[in-house]
């Protein structure tokens, strides 16, 4: 480890370098480029252990690393690119991941991407969209063919929606790990004075 | 050149009212509202009659000056009883409302009326915050907020939630949609920066009200070159200008009746209060500042005979670059009907046939 929260892990011929923040139950979190913690993170942090973990291409790599890393139920948040491991780790292995976040999906788990058996994603899945991204339309093929998946649009935001609106990803994402499909129930208090 | 007539609703009180806003609600008499929107409609039937295109409603609160304090149960009511021409309402005030209940509410509108429906969307004069308890300081963000998840609601085909700065919904999936696809003529109502770059990164079109024409012309200019930055360019009907107008047989009489009305805006704030959300509520014109609250009567910018005003208008059409004229031909909370009857049939017969090609 070069310095505390960093590393490299092996995976089936690899070092792939992770960050990692927090403590709670392990949040691990995709993302395209080199792993590195963000504000985001940090507020997930206070709930979860976030592993952000450098992509492979392929998603046995993933699993692989993570038992490495002593992880083996895990939260998953894909981010852009990365969305596409993310959602085929959550295919193959249902009983590790718990639930599944994709921010930005990419163009590639649109309509036309082949060799996903999308029914078969049984674990609760979350696409966030930020309103200020006019290029995304993935998010309709994916919230219509994911059974259950829920879609929420994250105002002023771009694709980065975690670092444009850190709070406002958190606090959706945080709260959709909770509590699953229930976190449609609102439970913010409206009570002025008792 | 489009024209649409604001109905404000003549409410005429049986005895004289206290002059200060919020007026008391004790000062009202239920009579004389109910011949007041009766009135209304027997207007809004004539109004159609002389050929204008729309009837403008807008959203007003705690007095008789303008009294829709609700413009979707007036507009549904209006669509009901007229049977051709389009409603215009200008708008909901966003910022105070539950934009996912604006989005329903317009999307049944629109489906009852027809798709008669026009739709402006704005922040509000600066006493509407005192109504709902709104923070002046957070009009403007609630505002844009509010339209961009309006626009969402009507046009996102799957439910969804809307995590936002200032509303936060998990589940909005509205029925109906509207009549008019993907939702019917919506305007960004305002001359400030903000809601003439909302309106042009939304192509929505923009309206502007009661300001002399080359400065409302500042934020017409400005709207379109946001559009041309967005690379788009707007139609002249996308250009609402909402002004005062006095028409008169004569530019003598029409000057004797612009001098004979008050000058002072009825109903005003207390001063402490008008003093203290001046300081809170920061408005501007394409960027540069201007004073929250009116104090004085609006503007009257179409002044004359038949012929002067339809020079006027050419002027305007040609200055502000509008397609579209919202009109109140006598000053609202007057309840001066016969007044206002003259200037309608006046209107209707000597100008409006004349303005069409303009």
């Amino acid at each position: 480890m070069s310095r505390p929260g960093e590393g490299l892990v092996a995976a089936n011929g690899r070092q792939l370098r992770y960050a990692e923040m927090g403590q709670g139950p392990p949040l691990v979190h995709l993302q395209p480029g080199s792993p590195c913690l963000t504000p985001a993170h940090a507020l997930l942090g206070q709930r979860f252990r976030v592993v952000v973990l450098e992509t492979p291409d392929g998603a046995e790599a993933v699993a692989t690393a993570l038992t490495t890393l002593g992880i083996e139920t895990f939260d998953l948040i894909g981010s852009a690119a990365a969305g596409e491991v993310a959602l085929r780790l959550a295919a193959q292995s249902p009983g590790r991941v718990r639930a599944l976040v994709l921010e930005t999906p990419p163009a590639s788990l649109g309509d036309e991407f082949e060799g996903m058996p999308w029914t078969s994603v049984v674990t609760p899945a979350l696409v966030l969209i930020g309103t200020r991204d006019e290029v995304t339309t993935t998010h309709r093929a994916l919230v219509a063919r994911i059974p259950g998946c829920h879609l929420v649009v994250v105002y002023d935001a771009g694709p980065a929606i975690g670092a444009d609106r850190p709070e406002a990803f958190a606090e959706v994402v945080a709260d959709f790990l909770d509590r699953h499909e229930a976190f449609v129930i609102s439970r913010a208090p409206t009570l002025i004075h008792p | 050149m489009k024209v649409s007539f604001f109905e404000t609703v003549r409410y005429q009180p049986p005895r004289p009212l206290p002059s200060e806003w919020p007026v008391p609600s004790g000062a009202y008499d239920p009579e004389a509202g109910e011949r007041a929107y009766r009135a209304m409609i027997k207007r809004l039937e004539y109004v159609e009659e002389l050929g204008f295109d729309w009837i403008s409603v807008s959203e007003h609160h705690y007095s008789p000056r303008i009294l829709t304090p609700s413009p979707i149960v007036s507009a549904a009511f209006i669509a009901a009883r007229l049977r051709r021409i389009t409603i215009a309402l200008l708008g909901p005030i966003v910022p105070h409302s539950n934009p996912v209940r604006v989005a329903e509410e317009l999307a049944m509108l629109d489906t009852l009326a027809q798709g008669r429906l026009v739709v402006g969307l704005l922040r509000g004069t600066a006493n509407e915050a005192l109504t709902y308890d709104l923070n002046p300081q957070e009009a403007r963000e609630r505002t844009d907020e509010g339209m961009e998840l309006i626009l969402r609601a009507w046009t996102e085909p799957r439910p969804f939630g809307w995590q936002g700065r200032h509303f936060r919904y998990r589940t909005i999936s509205i029925w109906p949609r509207p009549l008019q696809q993907p939702h019917p003529p919506t305007y960004a109502l305002g001359t400030s920066r903000e809601s003439c770059e909302f309106a042009a990164r939304h192509r929505l079109g923009c309206g502007v009200s009661y300001g002399p024409f080359e400065v409302m012309a500042r934020a017409t200019r400005y709207y379109r070159e946001q559009c041309a930055r967005h690379g788009w360019e707007p139609t002249p009907e996308q250009i609402v200008y909402r002004a005062n107008m006095v028409v008169a047989d004569t530019d003598e009489d029409a000057r004797a009746r612009l001098g004979a009305q008050p000058t002072e805006a009825p109903f005003s704030m207390r001063a402490g209060v008008r003093d203290a959300i001046s300081t809170l509520d920061a408005r501007n014109i394409a960027g540069e500042a201007r004073a929250a609250v009116v104090t004085g009567a609006l503007p009257t910018t179409f002044v004359g005979s038949p012929d002067t005003v339809v020079e006027q208008v050419r002027r305007c059409r040609e200055v502000v670059g509008a397609g579209v004229l919202d009109l109140s031909l006598h000053p609202p909370g007057s309840p001066d009907l016969d007044a206002l009857m003259r200037a309608l049939e006046l209107f209707g017969t000597k100008v409006l046939p004349r303005i069409r090609d303009i």
